[in-house]
């Protein structure tokens, strides 16, 4: 681990915090992340990373990661990737500070409501039957191909009234997408075509709504009505809304998805015990998004000149708060460094914390726990179908697998 | 929204309106009965909000 120490930045001596140079953006082997962030909060509680063309404050326990979401006045959601803090785009309300920030929540929050989601949930439990049925006598899938983003794409679809016919379209424009996230030239390109194609799709929807009537279950008839400070909202925000409603909950899901199933084919003890007690899965998927939480950090950019947790903290300045080190932080956990499969006092990060707390995060449980359920229902078995290492793509923010080959045994 | 973590853990003393914000079944504060006094400590650590607290009396 390289790191120095600071002696002196914007004039005001800093003392014992050493400065680093860590790229989280790099594909590591599956679990790397995990291992870093602990090292990292184990070494100290904050340090400078520096990159070519800037820096950020990282902090990496518990307490400071939940100061920085409980005190959203000082830590603006305006950029929340550190490395990028000036970004040209603006994610709606994923950007957006009070005061404005709670009204498009309270559009968007019933939508997303666990009352709206129990009414969704036997569609979705359908749905989810619907792609476990075929892959079930195959004995094999790779998990991640055949399930975990089109699972999620085709429910989240349900659940917004756009028919399911579209999961395919849906899965390319996220892979493509997300393909051009570590920026990679060739990857970046997709991205703006799936960035421009989503948006077109979007257009036809809400023009759609506007010549042919409004429908009963229909998010885009529902923004239509919507009102920002009594004003309807106008079509550069919603376009926005939809495209971060996509790609928030699509990839994220996914990934989730991913490591919780990975778990469970290496350790038939937790299979057995929620194929015995199902009551509890809800349970192990809020242990899954703590102990394999996906948000490696999350970036804020400080409003004011203060000193925080020790750090004099400058207007303009970036931090990123380590969620997976706080995830697994022993000052704050009991058996931190352990999946405790129907762990109850269970208050992780794994969907962030403070006002911008995730939107779909009721969607996304709900998913898990279905997922879980009908599959250990008709595939109490399975296992790994590789020995290779497997790796999991960095993003700078969010880590997921890129492949997960599962194999089980057909009953005849 | 809320995290919805307290609710769908003690529906005996907890649910949600519309937005998934939480309400306290039968006022706020209610007292406790001896029975779910365990069932209150998961709650009140189960918030990431930390916006649940037990008042010893």
């Amino acid at each position: 681990m390289e790191s120095s120490v600071i002696a002196e930045r914007h004039g005001t001596e800093v003392t014992g915090c050493p400065v680093m140079h860590h790229d989280f953006s790099k594909t590591r082997e599956m679990g790397a992340y995990w291992t870093l962030a602990n090292e990292l909060r184990e070494t100290c509680p904050h340090f400078y990373n520096k990159y070519a063309e800037g820096g950020y404050w990282v902090f990496t326990r518990h307490d400071a990661v939940n100061d920085i979401y409980k005190t959203p006045e000082i830590f603006s959601s305006a950029s929340i990737t550190p490395w990028e803090p000036d970004p040209i785009y603006r994610f709606v309300p994923t950007q957006v500070d009070a005061p404005d920030h709670i009204k498009y929540r309270r559009i968007l929050n019933p939508w997303f409501s666990p009352k709206a989601m129990e009414a969704a949930a036997p569609m979705i439990r359908e749905t989810c039957r619907g792609f476990i049925e075929p892959i079930v006598p195959k004995g094999e899938c790779d998990f991640y191909e055949a399930f975990a983003l089109r699972f999620p794409t085709a429910a989240f679809l349900t659940v917004i009234g756009v028919p399911i016919t579209y999961t395919d379209v849906f899965v390319g424009w996220v892979d493509a997408f997300f393909g051009g996230f570590g920026g990679d030239p060739e990857g970046a390109a997709g991205m703006a075509t799936a960035l421009g194609e989503m948006r077109v799709f979007w257009k036809e929807q809400l023009d759609d709504r506007r010549r042919e009537g409004h429908r009963e279950g229909d998010l885009f008839s529902y923004l239509l009505d919507a009102k920002f400070d009594d004003e309807p909202l106008d079509d550069d925000v919603l376009l926005d809304m939809c495209t971060v409603l996509t790609l928030a909950g699509l990839d994220t899901t996914r990934a989730e998805l991913a490591y919780m199933f990975h778990h469970l084919a290496q350790h038939p003890e937790h299979r057995q015990r929620l194929v015995e007690d199902p009551e509890i899965i809800p349970l192990a998927v809020e242990e899954t998004l703590r102990y394999y939480t996906i948000i490696f950090g999350d970036g804020r950019k400080v409003t004011r000149d203060v000193e925080f947790h020790g750090v004099q903290l400058k207007k303009g300045d970036m931090v990123y708060g380590l969620v997976s080190g706080a995830n697994r932080d022993p000052r704050h956990w009991e058996q931190a460094d352990e999946f405790v499969i129907d762990r109850k006092r269970n208050n992780h990060f794994g969907f962030a914390s403070g006002p911008h707390r995730c939107l779909g995060m009721h969607l996304a449980r709900r998913e898990m726990a279905i997922a879980v359920d009908e599959w250990l229902k008709v595939i109490p078995n399975f296992e790994l179908a590789t020995d290779a290492q497997l790796f999991e793509r960095g993003g700078g923010a969010m880590m997921s697998l890129s492949t997960l080959p599962l194999r089980w045994d057909v009953r005849s | 929204m809320g995290h919805g973590r307290c609710y769908s853990l003690a529906p005996q003393m907890l649910t949600s309106d519309d937005e998934g914000y939480v309400t306290i079944r039968g006022g706020d504060p209610i007292d406790v009965p001896d029975d779910l006094q365990e069932l209150a400590r998961d709650v009140e650590g189960t918030c990431p909000e930390s916006a649940i607290s037990l008042i010893d009396e």
